[in-house]
């Protein structure tokens, strides 16, 4: 795969971390608090799922091959937002990450269909209508960690301190690639994205002693060309994104 | 059914759901939930098998029973045991 353009690099960032989203909560549909709830975390994996895929296919139009790019690289070159390379440890962090990582993907969402690439616009409605879900899930299960006491709410508060600077780096690129971006009208500008971000999630996570506003993105060892910090997702993450043990089977 | 809509203990919630405009509300199911806000999630997660044009939930302590004396709603008769009202 040759090096992607600032387009193509939006486009892969929201995929690529939109399908390890994905796998991070299809790891809870067992074992999660209860059964309705494991339901909705195996619909919202599939939800974004689903979103990578389109995503995914909107490469085409940038001259990529869709079944390269999705089953053919390795963890290094993922483009995945950071808070995701490794299992969620616990049920905390699953909660943490319904508003942070899918709240920010949410946000990079509402700014692409925002912009002028026309996918996008016609595209990223309804997958932002299937996020409402998730943003209601997310908001429900935080507050009502944050305001339980005890160790609930000292994980749920650490964890989602413990993501967001990288998030918000992943958010908020600073490097020219995204100003590429922000002045061909592709995106929002990163104050707008910020007030967006600020908007989606300063409420919840001010449930538990979080001010979104002191949160400083985390940009040290920024991976220009995967518009991230540093590492990789997880080999076996990896493998199954990729859809290695179903290699042999694959039909597309 | 606990009872409590606050916390962590779960509540029944009864789900009513129909396809399109001109069909009567039908009830679908029921699900355990913590409070109103996860019950909507989960009511529509749970029970997405349709493209549902409407889908409403309902508090399981909240449906009172009209002649029937058994069945999920019986203690919610006026003078029921247990019955929310």
């Amino acid at each position: 795969m040759s090096r992607p353009a600032p387009l193509a690099r939006h486009i892969l960032s929201l995929a690529d971390t939109k399908r390890l989203l994905g796998i991070r909560y299809s790891d809870w549909i067992l074992g999660s608090p209860s059964i309705e709830t494991g339901i909705a975390a195996s619909s919202m994996a599939q939800d974004e799922w689903g979103h990578a895929r389109l995503l995914y296919s909107m490469l085409k139009r940038l001259g990529f091959d869709p079944f390269e790019v999705e089953h053919d690289r390795p963890a290094e070159r993922y483009y995945s937002a950071p808070a995701l390379d490794r299992p969620f440890a616990d049920w905390a962090d699953f909660v943490a990450a319904t508003v942070v990582v899918d709240g920010a993907l949410a946000v990079a969402l509402e700014s692409f269909g925002g912009g002028n690439f026309a996918l996008a616009r016609s595209r990223v409605p309804k997958m932002l209508a299937e996020e409402e879900y998730h943003r209601q899930f997310g908001a429900a299960w935080f507050t009502r960690l944050a305001g339980s006491g005890g160790e609930g709410a000292a994980r749920v508060r650490a964890a989602a301190r413990g993501m967001l600077p990288s998030t918000l780096a992943w958010l908020l690129p600073d490097d020219d690639l995204y100003g590429t971006l922000v002045a061909e009208g592709a995106v929002w500008p990163g104050a707008r994205v910020r007030e967006a971000c600020a908007a989606r999630m300063g409420a919840t996570l001010a449930a538990a002693d979080v001010d979104l506003a002191e949160i400083e993105p985390a940009r040290e060892g920024w991976d220009r060309e995967r518009r991230r910090g540093p590492g990789a997702p997880a080999e076996e993450a990896v493998e199954r994104a990729r859809g290695d043990r179903n290699r042999a089977l694959f039909v597309e | 059914m606990s009872g409590a809509r606050g916390g962590l203990a779960e509540s029944v919630y009864e789900v009513f759901a129909r396809k399109t405009r001109g069909d009567p509300l039908r009830h679908i199911g029921y699900i355990d939930a913590p409070g109103d806000e996860l019950a909507r999630v989960y009511a529509w997660k749970t029970y997405d098998e349709e493209n549902w044009f409407e889908m409403c939930i309902v508090p399981r302590g909240a449906v009172i029973p009209v002649n029937r004396t058994d069945g999920p709603w019986a203690a919610n008769r006026p003078g029921g045991k247990g019955g929310a009202r």
